[in-house]
């Protein structure tokens, strides 16, 4: 199972279309994970109904089995880590946004966390420059 | 005409650079409350009370009144953009702001909103100019039994009308009431329920009070149930309107104002209901009533007008008479007599300077509002990222800073925590607030006034109905209490005399 | 127009079988009778007042009072077992129907109270770093190292603000001399 932490935006469709991708190659399923924190009144990345919708067409049309999650309240790293933490998960898919040292600080990165303690690989993809 | 004369000292006064800096940051400050969700003019205000030791008072005021008007302006945002209203007074902006919205009609939504509340808030300052003083100068001829009833009145009127249950808003009134009487007593020197402490000579600090119940007991009770899925934000531009939309809004706009103004200056009135009003009355006006349910913009026009309208009727009685009719008001209140000053009747008499600069600061407050408003929408939409622990955590920050900074002593903190926890109780168990905090403002007045009254009559009770206004005061006010009873013997409820139009629109709107 | 006028009175009281009763307003109950007892107690101690154009003198508002709140809690007490409810208040951040969160109240409340020990031995800018800091972390904010920075900001922002703004001077406690 690849699991594909999605973020509504450029690099979570990066993440959703590299993933897809990969599960194609291995010829297993995919779990895509769209997490809040619940903490804001409005989060950007956070799908809503009609990008749900989107993200779903995508999914049934790409040929492999899909699941769909979007957990409320915990932090997206560790939803992706107790993701990775299930027997069949194999692979983590993850939009990569550089953040410099001092955003880092302040904001957190998702990224850094994910990439330095998931013990199964993980594969960072950027969006295209295009 | 003296009143124009002093509105334009007042204008001079208000348009120095000191107090201009502060009405900028009053409208601001109120924008940002009134579109965060659960934050609202009131409680900044309380938060904001302590600046009043060491700030003068026309700056201090002419920043309250920012955040007052500002709050109603940010609502509207929320509302639109997010379909929860930031205030509860935007709630009927929500039904056809963000269908609006939906339909890809924010930035007219959001336009419409901003200039009908720049019109209302201005139209509405106007009034508020004209009539506070004439009541003023009416009520000053009153004597102090005429006084008291009025301030009778209101007591009875906040607690009876306002709110689901009388029972609950008595038992408001008369925790407030009890908290007011701390302290030394005025005339014997004793003193009263001040368990041997001290400090509590001088009562309970109502800075510390407002505080408490304001700010910290809503951030307690929000705290034990914050919320966990973020909503729906839609994007948009610039706000601006087509000429339709203009042509469309410009009688709602008139229409919310003369709703809104009058229930403002109710002591009852608040603003949800002439909102109300506002959106069925363009319904029923529209020329495009299938539009309503969709994304009608009279059905934004009208009701934020209202409730911008709503806002400055709520400054006509707390200017002219010093009551409060809601609970932004009531904590301006808090603020003039932590001045020292004695809101009432005289309030226009001994403060003038102040009182029209307050005034003429309005009406620059509503032109700035409207200037940063419509170019900065998205802004403020973007405020709505902020993580609610970091906006709690920071309102609890500011209260103890407050409360504390009052007397550097931690009783104050102890006398927050104690009355915070009030407040979440009160809001547990469905206690009304602003008889409360009216009770706790009123209370000690209307001891003075009676036993002063009493004092002037001679100890005899009846000098109490000797003038026509208290007598009349006291029969609307038997009225006011018997109408519920009289209502339920004809079996009907309050309410369902309101309902019954919109339930018939909808029953037609099935069977059609 | 009669028709849905009739109808509207049944709707808005709908007959339950079961009474939902919350018991826990029985808290407002006690504080009232408290509160009631003490003002009557009270009232009972003062000395008459002693000018005779002053019939009510000190003693009558607070007993008045204290009848009162009596009164309204023996009332409060019967309304509670036939179904009586407080509308909680449904602020605009509020999901009303969720059950409370009494464990974050108590921990924050706990912080307050240490708040209010350690401040004057300890000084406003820690006391007042770990509160937010703290608040923020029990509001479910999991950056802690950001808490306790931004809680350090606003505590040193604060301190110097209302010394050289407003002339208050916080207490520097343990940092007294550093700061």
């Amino acid at each position: 199972m690849i699991v594909i932490g999605y973020t509504a935006d450029t690099f979570g469709k990066a993440a959703l279309d590299a993933g897809i991708a990969e599960a194609r190659v291995r010829d297993t399923d995919v779990l895509v994970i769209n997490s809040t924190a619940g903490d804001s009144y409005v989060d950007a990345a956070f799908a809503q109904p009609a990008q749900v919708r989107d993200v779903r067409a995508r999914l049934s049309t790409c040929g492999v089995p899909f699941e769909l999650e979007q957990p409320v309240g915990v932090y997206a790293a560790d939803a992706l880590l107790e993701a990775m933490s299930r027997p069949e998960a194999e692979l983590l898919v993850i939009g990569l946004k550089h953040r410099n040292p001092v955003g880092k600080l302040l904001l957190g990165s998702v990224s850094q966390q994910v990439l330095l303690e998931c013990p199964k690989p993980v594969l960072a993809v950027k969006p295209d420059e295009a | 005409m003296e009143n124009f004369d002093w509105l334009l000292q007042g204008f001079a006064e208000a348009a120095t650079p000191m107090n201009l800096m502060y009405a900028v940051i009053g409208v601001l400050l109120g924008t940002a409350v009134g579109v965060l969700p659960g934050i609202g003019p009131a409680m900044t205000v309380a938060l904001l009370l302590p600046i009043t030791y060491n700030v003068s008072p026309s700056a201090a005021f002419i920043m309250f009144a920012g955040i007052f008007y500002g709050g109603m302006y940010g609502g509207s945002t929320t509302s639109i953009l997010l379909n929860t209203p930031g205030e509860s007074s935007s709630v009927i902006t929500a039904i056809e702001g963000n269908k609006m919205a939906k339909a890809g009609r924010a930035a007219q939504a959001l336009a419409t909103a901003a200039i009908g509340s720049f019109v209302a808030g201005t139209i509405g300052t106007i009034l508020l100019a004209a009539f506070a003083p004439a009541i003023s100068r009416f009520a000053v001829t009153l004597g102090a039994p005429s006084y008291l009833a009025i301030m009778l009145f209101a007591l009875v009127a906040v607690t009876a009308v306002l709110g689901s249950s009388k029972l609950r808003g008595a038992i408001s009134l008369v925790l407030g009431l009890s908290i007011g009487i701390v302290g030394i007593d005025f005339l014997t020197g004793q003193p009263r329920a001040t368990f041997g402490i001290p400090q509590l000579a001088d009562g309970i600090d109502i800075v510390v009070i407002a505080v408490a119940i304001f700010a910290l007991g809503e951030a307690l009770w929000v705290a034990a149930h914050l919320r966990r899925k973020p909503a729906d934000v839609i994007p948009v531009g610039r706000p601006w309107m087509g000429r339709d939309d203009w042509r469309r809004s410009w009688k709602p706009w008139l229409r919310g104002t003369a709703f809104g103004f009058p229930f403002g200056a109710l002591p009852a009135g608040g603003a949800e209901l002439p909102t109300f009003l506002s959106y069925i009355t363009e319904k029923k006006l529209s020329k495009h009533p299938e539009e309503f349910g969709k994304g009608a913009i009279e059905g934004v026009a009208g009701p934020e007008a209202a409730n911008n309208a709503s806002a400055a009727g709520t400054l006509v009685p707390m200017l002219s008479l010093g009551l409060p009719t809601n609970a932004t008001a009531a904590v301006m209140l808090t603020a003039f007599v932590s001045y020292g000053i004695q809101p009432g009747p005289t309030l226009f008499e001994k403060e003038p300077l102040l009182i029209w600069t307050l005034i003429a600061s309005l009406f620059i407050g509503n032109f700035l509002l409207l200037v940063l408003n419509l170019p900065l929408a998205p802004l403020w939409a973007k405020l709505l990222r902020t993580p609610r622990p970091y906006l709690y955590a920071g309102i609890l920050f500011f209260a103890t800073l407050g409360a504390f900074a009052v007397n550097i002593q931690p009783l104050d903190l102890a006398l927050l925590l104690i009355f915070g926890l009030l407040g979440l109780m009160m809001r547990r168990f469905g206690l009304p607030v602003l008889p409360l905090i009216i009770g706790v403002i009123l209370g000690p007045r209307i001891e003075r006034q009676l036993r002063q009254s009493l004092q002037l009559g001679g100890g005899d009770w009846s000098s109490l109905f000797t003038e026509p206004v208290a007598i009349i005061t006291y029969v609307c006010m038997a009225i006011l209490l018997l109408i519920p009873l009289v209502l339920r013997l004809l079996h009907r409820d309050e309410e369902s005399l309101l309902i019954v139009e919109d339930d018939k629109d909808q029953r037609e709107k099935a069977q059609a | 127009m009669s028709a849905p006028e009739q109808d509207l009175p049944e709707a808005e009281q709908p007959e339950t079988p079961e009474r939902d009763v919350d018991y826990a307003q029985y808290l407002v109950v006690a504080v009232l009778a408290l509160v009631g007892g003490f003002l009557v107690y009270s009232a009972m101690t003062l000395s008459e007042g002693f000018a005779k154009v002053d019939p009510v003198g000190p003693k009558f508002f607070p007993m008045v009072l204290g009848v009162a709140a009596l009164v309204l809690a023996a009332i409060l007490a019967i309304a509670i077992p036939r179904g009586s409810k407080g509308e909680a208040d449904a602020g605009e951040d509020v999901d009303p129907n969720a059950p409370g969160d009494w464990r974050t109240v108590g921990l924050l409340i706990a912080l307050f109270v240490a708040m209010i020990v350690l401040v004057n031995p300890v000084g406003w800018v820690i006391t007042s770093t770990f509160f937010f800091g703290g608040a923020a972390t029990i509001l479910g904010s999991k950056h802690y190292v950001r808490n306790f920075v931004i809680g350090l900001i606003l505590a040193l922002a604060s301190f110097y603000a209302f010394y050289s703004g407003l002339g208050i001077p916080l207490p520097a406690g343990i940092l007294d001399g550093i700061l």
